[in-house]
């Protein structure tokens, strides 16, 4: 009796190890990450929107997600390489870029604008008046006074 | 409003660029024709405004912007083949100088605001014009960014039906026009006060200007 008591937990035992993978665990470790913040004109947050971020030249996504409170999103790049990232919300708004890394999670070589936004606009303005400035010469040139 | 890259299939953005490039064409003939050092200036003003006001982007409730553009002001003031032309250059330096709105969504973000916005704000302002001025140029002005933008929501969410892989999953812009539709277009029946609003002023301030200059 004591030997078939045995041998029945042992099965239940060995029956029941697939329920072991449900058990969920978790460990937490701090790691270099890269951060990268994304935020609209005058600092609003591009907060709780949905990313993806691929190895370059693959179409399977290295990492999904959404964006933190504050617009940012932290990855741990697993190889040195260029990455593709891609955010966007439900009303059209979004980036698609590149950025380079390294395993220390170093961001090198990362696509950034030439201009500063503000001296873009004044360099913005100031092309469409020289523009339109030519313009005008030339509208004087065709219809003389 | 504008769309970024990456957002827009080849299948939309090349048919697009083909008819946008048409009308740049047909727009710049036309605008040659009526070339006028006068009025030059004017124009050079206001897209220069236009450009401007496109960079500011107006905070909205649930954390999302919107910006005025000026797209009625044109219109009114200059004609639509005008207000196509320079809004289209106004998109253009943004996504050259800027990122803001993608090289590859150029012509649907200048179709949709250079040409429908314009043209939708030249016809409301020469229906309602004779019955009230200021009413005309206000609803100009609304229309000029609301219809824009749901021509913007339509084209982001027919991507994944346009473009998607084997297994159904979209290539480029995610969401579907149930999504789409009410978050560009909601937000934009905001921003189109300010706009119709922007271009009651403008106009009123360029046609007193005028009027001082001939005297």
């Amino acid at each position: 009796m004591t030997r078939l008591s045995f041998i029945t937990a042992l099965f239940c035992l060995f029956a029941a190890w697939p329920v072991h993978a449900h058990d969920l665990q978790h460990s937490v470790d701090g790691a270099p990450a890269v951060v990268i913040k994304l935020f609209y004109m005058g600092d609003t947050p591009f907060a709780f929107e949905a990313y993806e971020i691929y190895r370059e030249g693959e179409k399977l996504p290295y990492q999904v997600g959404r964006t933190d409170s504050q617009g940012r999103i932290a990855f741990l790049p697993d190889r040195a390489g260029a990455w593709r990232v891609k955010a966007f919300s439900e009303d059209g708004h979004g980036l698609d870029f590149k950025l380079e890394t390294d395993t220390a999670a170093v961001p090198s070589n990362t696509e950034k604008p030439a201009y500063e936004r503000y001296g873009r606009i004044a360099v913005g303005v100031a092309l469409i008046l020289g523009l339109f400035g030519l313009l005008s010469l030339y509208a004087r040139r065709k219809k003389p006074q | 409003m504008h769309i970024p890259d990456g957002f827009i299939s080849p299948q939309t953005y090349l048919p697009a660029y083909a008819l946008a490039a048409g009308l740049w064409g047909y727009a710049a003939r036309r605008v040659h024709r009526q070339l006028d050092a006068d009025t030059l200036p004017f124009v050079a003003a206001y897209t220069a405004l236009a450009f401007v006001l496109m960079m500011v982007a107006l905070p909205l409730p649930g954390g999302t912007t919107a910006h005025a553009a000026g797209i009625g002001l044109l219109a009114v003031c200059f004609g639509g083949w005008m207000a196509f032309l320079a809004i289209s250059l106004v998109l253009a330096m943004q996504a050259l100088l800027f990122g803001d709105g993608g090289i590859t969504a150029l012509p649907i973000n200048a179709l949709a605001m250079g040409l429908v916005g314009s043209f939708c704000a030249l016809a409301a302002w020469k229906l309602l014009t004779r019955l009230h001025e200021t009413l005309a140029l206000f609803l100009a002005g609304w229309l000029s960014i609301v219809v824009p933008a749901a021509l913007v929501a339509v084209v982001l969410g027919m991507q994944p039906a346009i473009a998607h892989d084997a297994q159904g999953a979209p290539l480029f812009f995610p969401f579907g026009l149930s999504i789409t539709l009410p978050a560009v277009v909601l937000p934009h029946v905001l921003v189109g006060i300010a706009e119709g609003v922007l271009t009651v002023l403008g106009y009123r301030y360029l046609t007193r200007l005028r009027s001082r200059l001939a005297a």
